[in-house]
C-alpha cells in the first residue's frame, strides 16, 4: 500500500512541477497563450491567397479558441521550404517562427490562438518569407452608421442621442453610455443623476436622454454596445447653444421683410401721387378710393348682367 | 396675340406692367404654399426621436397642415371677395411666421399639430387663394402665361426650400430651424405687398361687341337694355341672394363649367399626388439606392420646373387658347397614360423616362389646374370658385396617398396602386374631353343667341332714337 502511495505522491508533486512551470511561462502582453488550457468553443478560419496580401474580417461574439489556416501557392521560385510566422497588430509572436514546407506546390501555417477578452482581439497576420501575408481582422460586430454631424440644441431644453446596431448583427447584451471628459471616457450612471440622465435600452438600440441642457454639456459621448468578447463603439455629438444664436439671423430676416415692404409700399405711394398731380382731380380720384367692396359690388352687378348671357 | 376667351371684366386688364410684379408676387404665395409643407418632413425624423412618437404620428403634422390649407379655401375666397388680395396675403403671411414661431417652443406634439397643422395651414390658405385671383384681375389675354409662371413658384421654392431646411437643421436642429423659417415664411408679406390692387379707371374701358349700331345711337341702346335687364335680374336674385351669396358665389354650383371642373378634379385627386409620394419608395422596392431614388425625384423636379411656363406659353398660343379645356383634358389624359405604362419601366433607366414623363405631366396639369378654371368661370367669380373647389378637394388630396399606400401593403407591389392612379387620372381625361366639346358647342349656340338678341335691341333702339328725334323736330318746328 505504501507503493501505491508513493506513486501518488510522486505523481501529484510532478503535476504540481509542471503546473508551475506552465505558470512561469508567463507571455508577454503582446502575445496570446500558444497552448490553451480552458474548455473554449472552437472556431476555424482558413483562406487561401493568390496574390501577395489579403485582410481578412472575422466578427467576433464570445471568446473561442481560433484556429487561423493560411494557405499561399508560393511565386515564380519555388523553394522547398520557406520561413513562415506570426505577427498581432504589426508586431512578431514569439517563438511562432517555423519552417513551412512545399506540400501540394502550396505552403501551409496553422495556428490556434485564445480569444477571450478585448486585448485579444486586434489584426492577426500569417506572413511566408517576408513576401506574402494574410490578415484576420477579429472584432466584435461594428456599429455601421455613424451620424457624422452634432445633434444641436439648446440651453435648459432635453435631447434624445440614439444608437443603434443593425439587425442583421448579433443583438448587444445592453448598451453602455460614457461621456467624454479631460481623462478619456467617463461611465453614465443615471441611477446616481436621475435628473439628469436616461437610458433606454432596446434590444438593437439604445437611447440617451439628457434633460436640463448646459453649455458644458457639449462634446463627445460614447455608446458601448457590450458583448461577451468586448464593447464596440461608436460616437454622437453634442452641442448645445443658446437661444440667441437662431434669433440673430431670424431678427435680420424679420428686418430685410420690413424694409421690402415699406419700399414697395412707398414706392407705391409715390407713383399714385404722380399720377394724381398728373391727372387733376379726375375721377380716377373718387373711385380710387372705393374699398374693394364697393369694387366688388360693381363687379357683381355686371357679372349679373353676364350670367343673363 | 391671340383673342382672349369671353372676358367678364367691365375693364381692359393691363396684361404687362405691374402685372409682372405681381406674377413675381404670386410666384413666392403659390410656392411658399405648396413647397412649405412638404419640406418641412426633413424635421421629422429628429422631431420623432424628441416627443417618442411614431413616424404615423408625426407624418400627420403635414397632412393637418394640408388638410388645413384646403379647407381655408372658402374662408379665404370671402375675405379676398370683401377686402382685396393684399391684406389677406399679407395676414396670412403673418399667420404662418406665427405659426412656426410658436412651435418652435413647442413642448408636445399637440402643440406641434395645433401651431404648424392648423395655423399654418391656414396662413398658407390665405397665401394661396389671393395670389392666383389677382392674376385673372392682371391678365387676360396673357393669362396662361402668367399663371404658369406662377406656379412654377412650387417646384423652385421646393428646390431651395429642400437643402435650405437640410442646413438650418445642421446648424441650429429643430428649433431653431422653426423660428428662422418663421421668419423667411415672412417673405410672403413682402410678396403680398406687391399685390397692388388693379387701378381699374386708369385703364381704358372695355369695347361693347361690335354691333350694326353707331355713335351715340349704340351707347344707349347698349345701356337701355341693360338697365331693364338690371333691373329685372335684380328682383329675381334678391329673392334668392342669403347671407352666404353675399359672402360666397353659391350660385356656382348651378354652372355648368364649373360642375364639369369640380367632378373631374375630384376623382382626379385621389391619383394625382400618391406617384410623387411613392416614386422614391418604388425605386427603392426596384432595388435602388437611397441616393438614386432621390435623385430620380430631382429629375422629376427639374423637368417640373421648366415645363410649367412652358405651357404656360403654348396655352397662350392662338391655335390652343380659344380651346383650353382639350389642353388640359390631354394633360390629365397623359398623366394616366404615364402612371398605367409606368409597371413596364424596366431597372433604373426606365424609371429616369418615366420620371420624366410623368415631370412632364405633372407640370402640365399644375400650370393649367388654375387657369382653366379662370377661364370657365371668368376672373370676378374665380376667387369663390378657387374656395369652393380646394375645400371638396381636400377629401381626395387627403385620401388619395393613404388609400394607394393601402393597396400597396395588401397587394404587396406597387403596380396595381401605379395602375389604380393611372384610371383615377385617365377617367376624369377623358370626362373633361366629351364634357367639354359639349360645353364649348353650348357656349357657341349661347354667344350666337346674345349677339342675336344684341343685334334686335340694337336696332330697336335705333328706330326709337330716330322716331324720338322725329318727335322732337315735330315739337320744335311746331
Amino acid at each position: 500500500m505504501s507503493a501505491s502511495w508513493k506513486q501518488l505522491f510522486f505523481q501529484i508533486l510532478l503535476l504540481l512541477i509542471s503546473c508551475r512551470h506552465i505558470n512561469t511561462k508567463t507571455p508577454g502582453p503582446t502575445s496570446p497563450p500558444l497552448d490553451p488550457i480552458s474548455p473554449l468553443p472552437t472556431l476555424e478560419r482558413s483562406y487561401v491567397l493568390k496574390g501577395v496580401s489579403h485582410t481578412e474580417r472575422v466578427e467576433l461574439l464570445n471568446p473561442v479558441n481560433l484556429s487561423l489556416m493560411c494557405t499561399w501557392a508560393g511565386n515564380q521560385n519555388k523553394p522547398s521550404n520557406i520561413t513562415g510566422f506570426w505577427r498581432k497588430d504589426g508586431e512578431e509572436i514569439e517563438n511562432s517562427r517555423v519552417t513551412v514546407q512545399l506540400e501540394n506546390e502550396q505552403y501551409n501555417l496553422k495556428q490556434k490562438f485564445s480569444i477571450v477578452s478585448e486585448e485579444n482581439l486586434g489584426s492577426y497576420s500569417c506572413v511566408f518569407g517576408g513576401e506574402a501575408k494574410i490578415d484576420f481582422d477579429l472584432a466584435a460586430p461594428q456599429i455601421g452608421d455613424v451620424r457624422d454631424k452634432p445633434i444641436v440644441s439648446y440651453v435648459g431644453d432635453s435631447v434624445v442621442m440614439t444608437c443603434k446596431m443593425e439587425e442583421n448583427k448579433p443583438k448587444p447584451n445592453t448598451w453602455n453610455w460614457y461621456m467624454a471628459n479631460d481623462t478619456g471616457k467617463e461611465q453614465i450612471f443615471p441611477a446616481a443623476e436621475p435628473q439628469r440622465y436616461e437610458i433606454k435600452n432596446d434590444g438593437w438600440k439604445t437611447k440617451l436622454l439628457v434633460y436640463n441642457l448646459t453649455e458644458a454639456d457639449s462634446g463627445l459621448f460614447y455608446c458601448g454596445a457590450v458583448y461577451p468578447i468586448s464593447t464596440t463603439m461608436s460616437h454622437v455629438e453634442l452641442k448645445v447653444i443658446s437661444f440667441y444664436e437662431p434669433l440673430k439671423p431670424f431678427i435680420a430676416i424679420v428686418v430685410e421683410v420690413i424694409v421690402l415692404v415699406a419700399a414697395i409700399l412707398l414706392y407705391e405711394r409715390s407713383q399714385s401721387k404722380k399720377d394724381y398731380t398728373a391727372a387733376g382731380n379726375g375721377p380716377g380720384d373718387q373711385t380710387n378710393s372705393l374699398t374693394p367692396g364697393e369694387n366688388n359690388a360693381l363687379e357683381e352687378s355686371s357679372s349679373m348682367r353676364q350670367r343673363k348671357v | 396675340m391671340p383673342p382672349a376667351a369671353a372676358s367678364n371684366l367691365d375693364y381692359t386688364p393691363p396684361d404687362g406692367g405691374w402685372g409682372w410684379a405681381v406674377v413675381f408676387g404670386s410666384f413666392i404665395s403659390i410656392g411658399f404654399s405648396y413647397a412649405f409643407p412638404k419640406s418641412l418632413t426633413i424635421y421629422f425624423k429628429e422631431i420623432q426621436e424628441y416627443f417618442s412618437v411614431s413616424y404615423s404620428q408625426i407624418a400627420w403634422v403635414s397632412s393637418v397642415m394640408l388638410a388645413s390649407m384646403y379647407a381655408g379655401g372658402p374662408v379665404s375666397s370671402i375675405l379676398v371677395n370683401r377686402y382685396g388680395s393684399r391684406p389677406v396675403v399679407m395676414v396670412g403671411g403673418v399667420m404662418v411666421s406665427t405659426a412656426m414661431v410658436l412651435a418652435s417652443f413647442g413642448r408636445t406634439i399637440i402643440h406641434l399639430y395645433l401651431c404648424v397643422g392648423v395655423i399654418g395651414g391656414l396662413g398658407l390658405a390665405f397665401n394661396l387663394q389671393p395670389a392666383l385671383t389677382i392674376i385673372g384681375t392682371y391678365f387676360q389675354v396673357k393669362r396662361p402665361m402668367a399663371n404658369g409662371l406662377a406656379m412654377t413658384g412650387s417646384p423652385v421654392v421646393l428646390s431651395t426650400l429642400a437643402p435650405l431646411n437640410q442646413f438650418l437643421f445642421d446648424c441650429f436642429g429643430w428649433r431653431g430651424s422653426f423660428l428662422i423659417l418663421g421668419s423667411i415664411v415672412l417673405n410672403c408679406c413682402v410678396a403680398g405687398s406687391l399685390m397692388r390692387p388693379v387701378n381699374k379707371n386708369a385703364l381704358p374701358k372695355l369695347k361693347a361687341e361690335p354691333s350694326e349700331c353707331n355713335g351715340p345711337a349704340a351707347e344707349e341702346a347698349a345701356s337701355a337694355p341693360s338697365a331693364n335687364l338690371l333691373t329685372e335680374e335684380n328682383q329675381s336674385e334678391s329673392r334668392s341672394q342669403g347671407c352666404v351669396d353675399k359672402l360666397i358665389d353659391v350660385s356656382l354650383f348651378r354652372h355648368r363649367g364649373f360642375l364639369i371642373y369640380l367632378v373631374g378634379n375630384v376623382v382626379m385627386f385621389f391619383g394625382f399626388f400618391a406617384p410623387v409620394v411613392f416614386l422614391a419608395p418604388y425605386a427603392k422596392h426596384q432595388g435602388m439606392d437611397d441616393y438614386s431614388a432621390a435623385f430620380l425625384l430631382s429629375i422629376f423636379a427639374l423637368v417640373d420646373m421648366f415645363i410649367r411656363p412652358a405651357t404656360g406659353l403654348l396655352g397662350n398660343t392662338k391655335w390652343i387658347r380659344p380651346r383650353i379645356q382639350y389642353f388640359f383634358s390631354f394633360a390629365v389624359s397623359y398623366n394616366g397614360v404615364c402612371h398605367l405604362l409606368c409597371p413596364l419601366a424596366d431597372g433604373y433607366v426606365g424609371l429616369v423616362v418615366y420620371a420624366v414623363f410623368f415631370g412632364l405631366a405633372f407640370g402640365m396639369v399644375s400650370a393649367l389646374l388654375f387657369e382653366v378654371l379662370m377661364d370657365l368661370v371668368g376672373a370676378h367669380r374665380f376667387s369663390s370658385a378657387v374656395g369652393l373647389v380646394t375645400i371638396i378637394e381636400c377629401g381626395p388630396v387627403l385620401l388619395g396617398p393613404p388609400i394607394s399606400g393601402a393597396l400597396v401593403d395588401i397587394y404587396g407591389d406597387y403596380k396595381y396602386m401605379y395602375y389604380a392612379c393611372g384610371v383615377f387620372m385617365l377617367v376624369p381625361g377623358i370626362f373633361f374631353f366629351i364634357m367639354h366639346y359639349y360645353n364649348y358647342k353650348k357656349l357657341d349656340e349661347e354667344r350666337r343667341q346674345a349677339v342675336a338678341v344684341d343685334m334686335r335691341t340694337c336696332e330697336e333702339a335705333v328706330e326709337l332714337k330716330t322716331s324720338q328725334d322725329e318727335k322732337t323736330t315735330h315739337e320744335t318746328d311746331g
